[in-house]
């Protein structure tokens, strides 16, 4: 994937407060990356980006900027889609998080995305709830 | 494409085999390289047990159905909410299902209510949650 954070910088979920903004990152969609997606899900794109493809690479430029620590479990997510996609298109993602909470023995967190193509018109929007586990020393 | 819309209506499900290799293809596509996914002795470690598939690749599933169902109406004006009940691991076969529930008219456009779930080989509930999709095509109900 194309990829590029504004500053390249990486927090940890500590340093994260509800209304922290990720750096905005910018992606191509382009043919090989969407055809290694196709491959891999075993779907098919001709003309347009299938959805779920250009969420992928959203989340995964967010991560770029996010650092979790391992075992950090996906529990629910929504999306809802505003616009087809060409292959090829150039996307800029922004995403913030939504809510911080621990239950019990785990760490919940909800990011919000939001996905713009190059007349900075949404394409896209999403939320994100991951749960972490709760190190030892937090516990 | 469906060819009739109408409430109760059954979409046509998609099945998938889950394989590690397809997992870790999925990992190089998306850059999603959570050890929980790909490395198996940290994964044993967990209380997963073993390697799970990316939700998110379960999840390209579940886009599937609506895609096959509602083509590009799907893409340009979906909206999916989904909870992850359980893991896929490779080895498992999963079906993810679907059904119109409803649909209804807002100013002037249709849209359909759907629900869908995707289970694995053994009907244990991996994936659960609803979509709604604008029809503005559609420009009325047909039943069957």
């Amino acid at each position: 994937m194309s990829s590029k954070g504004k500053d390249g910088v990486s927090v940890g979920y500590e340093e994260l407060v509800p209304g922290y903004e990720f750096p905005s990152a910018s992606y191509e969609l382009s043919t090989p990356l969407i055809s290694k997606y196709v491959e891999a899900v075993g779907g098919s794109a001709d003309k347009f980006v299938p959805p779920l493809a250009i969420a992928a690479c959203a989340m995964t430029a967010m991560s770029g900027s996010l650092s979790l620590p391992p075992g950090v479990i996906h529990a629910s997510q929504e999306f809802e889609f505003f616009k087809l996609v060409p292959v090829g298109a150039t996307v800029n993602c922004r995403s913030r998080v939504a809510r911080k909470l621990t239950r019990s023995r785990m760490h919940i967190l909800v990011l919000e995305l939001s996905v713009f193509d190059e007349h900075d018109e949404m394409v896209q929007s999403g939320k994100a709830t991951l749960v972490l586990p709760v190190q030892e020393a937090d516990a | 494409m469906l060819s009739e819309i109408y409430d109760g209506q059954t979409l046509p499900p998609v099945i998938r085999g889950i394989t590690q290799e397809k997992i870790n293809l999925y990992a190089e596509a998306s850059g999603d390289f959570n050890p929980i996914h790909i490395d198996e002795s940290f994964a044993a470690k967990t209380p997963l047990g073993g390697t799970i598939a990316h939700g998110m690749l379960i999840l390209a599933y579940v886009s599937e159905v609506m895609a096959q169902s509602f083509g590009l109406d799907w893409a340009s004006g979906g909206r999916l909410s989904v909870r992850f009940k359980g893991p896929a691991r490779p080895g498992d076969t999963v079906t993810v299902g679907g059904k119109i529930d409803s649909t209804e008219r807002k100013g002037g456009i249709l849209y359909a209510n759907c629900s869908l779930e995707c289970c694995n080989q053994k009907g244990e509930v991996v994936v659960v949650g609803g979509a709604v999709v604008k029809l503005p095509r559609q420009k009325e109900i047909v039943h069957a």
